[in-house]
């Protein structure tokens, strides 16, 4: 990208949007901020971001509203901004088209990490999707059906596979239970949060070193999943 | 016009007929015997069976039986036979005699049926008002007082329906109704009137028979033994809301005194430290540098956990706490907390018992994860380096029991209750860090999920248990789809 990346950042807080357009400015991302739902969704529609990092807890109006109305017409990454305990909110902030989320308070590390990957899938999305998704010692051929755990090919089960897939193809990004059961199990298991328990445990066993400690699947509390590939 | 009129006006009729068809046998009988008796005993006669269709049937039948047989003893037994005429003065006296004295008693007796009737109305009307007011003793929700009222009158007043409204901070309508809400407007309607005002409204809808005005007077005697329910439960809510402020006021209080210090720790280091790295003091390239840096990325964590460990409790104490439930993997949960918690626990020995074969717990993740962080940093904090910190599950009927134990030292046993109360520390406070709320979190959540947690003192240290329900809703989880390997 010859020019340097857009980022939006609508939070009412003035320490925090100081705090990021210093970093992100020394970053050599633009910066534009806005304080309020509407002021950000305007400034959304006249510049057109790359990027947007959302507070959910805005004075004028629900992030969450926030989110959908920016989805009505853009698929430019949205990370949304939280405090502790509303895993509700993120869930439904996620589930209403964000791409992920940061529980504040983050550290600069996480935000850029998660700002990276953000921007990486949706340049993925809009060229051709990636054939091989790589995992330390984990190779996935999505083309192919191919699993390998370092030369030793990986059996799976048809739904195992599935999953695997659906998670590799959005390495980097936390995917809600909600969203992995409806693409996995099909939209009328999408409560059926066992299921995803149980396979993604099978699952850990046959990929991971130490199923309980996992490197390549983390669990996101009360969220969802995400995987983790190599950058 | 309903059933229940049609059949107490052929109730009625039958009455009469049966009256009539009594005076006309015994008619019959004595105009067999005429020869034999005398007329002035069969007037007497007549009187036996008169009194008792009084008694019976009531007023109606037993004057209309008086005079029937007035115009039959006047016709058959009284000269000239057979004619409506009386010759002998003497008859006539007879004559009058007998309607009197008929008339006179078929009064008598029904006058005291009906007040026989009408003490039995009362004794009855008291038992049900008495019942009433055993039923709404104790109750101290709105809802269950306008059931209890409302299935009262409909039991008492044979209603087709009882609406009850009932205002109030949370207003609310009650129905009962024998088959459908009829749509027409109620026949009565009574409100039910307190000290402090109106509370609400009985509507009743019957149309037949007609609300009689001891109906409607007992009707208004419920209304306000209601009101008086209600009115007790509203007093009783009252004081059970100032008995939580009062003591969300104490938890607030010794929030700001325990807490402040708690705080301030961690902000004189992050003051102390930033204000150096400003100023000249710090070279560049001096380690000293990273560490300083180091610590205000710590004390910002440290500082972060206790505004959490605030929240939550606030959230416990206002009921606020709701867990998200899911089925979940215990193991999977202790393995997070265990991965995020392994610097801390470098000092001690971890033992995990959490087999992975343990059914699907209903819990909430996240709280779940905070439960298993507070015990075990409680363990981590107390119990001495190198020493072993088991947790275990297992399945005990219908719950699983968690015991996370340690080698640390034993509690009194008066305190082992003590200890999940806010802000309680068996040893003096400044020794052991910390905002004194953990274990009363794991208390708050564990009670949230409808668990219970006690401790207890091993041979040689203290265990933590609690205990988390296997059944949701009523329910385990639902059958796991099966799927083959993929060739």
């Amino acid at each position: 990208m010859s020019n340097p990346p857009h980022i939006l950042v609508i939070d009412d807080e003035p320490q925090i949007l100081r705090a990021m357009r210093t970093i992100l400015t020394e970053k050599q991302f633009r910066v534009t901020t806005a304080s309020r739902g509407e002021e950000g969704l305007a400034l959304a529609a006249a510049n057109e971001p790359d990027l947007v990092i959302l507070d959910l807890g805005l004075p004028d109006m629900d992030g969450v509203e926030v989110c959908s109305r920016l989805r009505e017409w853009t698929q430019c990454p949205i990370i949304v901004l939280s405090v502790r305990d509303s895993e509700r909110d993120k869930v439904a902030a996620l589930d209403k088209g964000a791409d992920d989320y940061l529980t504040k308070p983050f550290s600069i590390e996480e935000l850029l990490a998660r700002v990276r990957v953000a921007l990486r899938h949706s340049a993925r999305v809009q060229g051709t999707p990636n054939k091989v998704v790589k995992a330390g010692q984990l190779t996935i051929d999505l083309a192919w059906h191919i699993v390998k755990l370092g030369e030793e090919e990986i059996k799976l089960t048809g739904t195992e596979h599935k999953l695997l897939a659906y998670l590799a193809a959005n390495h980097g990004r936390v995917l809600t239970h909600q969203s992995i059961l409806t693409n996995v199990w099909g939209p009328a298991d999408a409560d059926h949060t066992e299921y995803l328990r149980v396979y993604m445990r099978q699952l850990r066993k046959k990929l991971e070193a130490d199923p309980e400690r996992p490197q390549y699947i983390l669990t996101e509390p009360g969220i969802g999943y995400r995987f983790i590939a190599d950058e | 016009m309903n059933f229940a009129h049609m059949r107490r006006s052929s109730f009625q009729f039958w009455h009469y007929l049966l009256s009539f068809v009594i005076i006309v046998f015994i008619t019959a009988i004595f105009f067999v015997l005429g020869d034999v008796l005398d007329k002035t005993l069969i007037a007497l006669i007549y009187l036996i069976p008169l009194g008792f269709i009084t008694a019976f049937w009531g007023f109606g039948p037993g004057i209309a039986s008086s005079v029937l047989a007035f115009i039959a003893f006047n016709y058959f037994f009284i000269e000239p036979y057979h004619t409506f005429a009386v010759h002998n003065p003497s008859d006539v006296v007879i004559l009058i005699v007998f309607l009197v004295v008929a008339v006179v008693v078929s009064q008598l007796v029904a006058r005291a049926q009906a007040g026989e009737a009408m003490a039995t109305a009362r004794e009855r009307e008291a038992t049900q008002l008495y019942e009433l007011s055993i039923a709404l003793a104790g109750l101290h929700r709105d809802y269950a007082i306008a059931e209890i009222l409302a299935k009262h009158v409909q039991g008492t007043l044979h209603t087709e329906a009882v609406e009850l409204n009932i205002l109030g901070t949370q207003p609310f309508v009650f129905h009962v109704a024998e088959k459908k809400q009829p749509t027409r407007p109620p026949e009565l309607t009574v409100p039910i009137q307190a000290a402090r005002g109106i509370l609400g409204e009985i509507r009743l809808w019957r149309a037949a028979p007609v609300i009689s005005s001891g109906e409607k007077r007992l009707l208004q005697t419920f209304a306000s033994q209601g009101a008086l329910a209600l009115e007790r439960a509203s007093l009783a809510q009252a004081e059970s809301r100032a008995r939580v402020l009062e003591e969300s006021d104490k938890l607030k209080s010794a929030i700001l005194s325990s807490v402040s210090h708690e705080l301030r720790t961690p902000l004189s280091t992050i003051k102390a430290a930033a204000s150096s790295l400003r100023g000249k003091e710090v070279g560049w390239d001096s380690p000293a540098r990273a560490e300083l840096i180091e610590a205000i990325d710590d004390e910002a964590d440290h500082l972060n956990m206790l505004v959490g460990n605030l929240l939550d409790m606030s959230r416990i104490e206002s009921g606020a706490l709701k867990p998200k439930r899911e089925w979940n993997i215990l193991s999977e949960i202790v393995g997070s907390v265990l991965a995020r918690m392994k610097h801390l626990a470098e000092g001690h020995q971890i033992e995990v018992e959490v087999p992975e074969s343990l059914p699907l717990v209903p819990v909430d993740y996240v709280q779940m994860e905070q439960v298993f962080t507070n015990l075990l940093s409680n363990s981590l904090k107390y119990a001495p380096a190198n020493t072993k910190i088991c947790i275990r599950a297992f399945v005990e009927e219908e719950t699983i029991q968690v015991q996370v134990s340690n080698q640390g030292p034993r509690v009194p046993h008066e305190d082992l209750e003590r200890i999940f109360d806010k802000f309680y520390r068996t040893t003096a406070a400044d020794r052991v860090t910390g905002t004194g709320l953990g274990l009363s979190i794991c208390k708050g959540i564990v009670e949230a999920h409808g668990g219970r947690i006690w401790a207890k003192n091993l041979p040689d240290g203290l265990a933590f248990n609690f205990t988390l329900p296997l059944i949701w809703d009523g329910a385990t989880p639902s059958q796991i789809p099966t799927d083959t390997e993929t060739e």
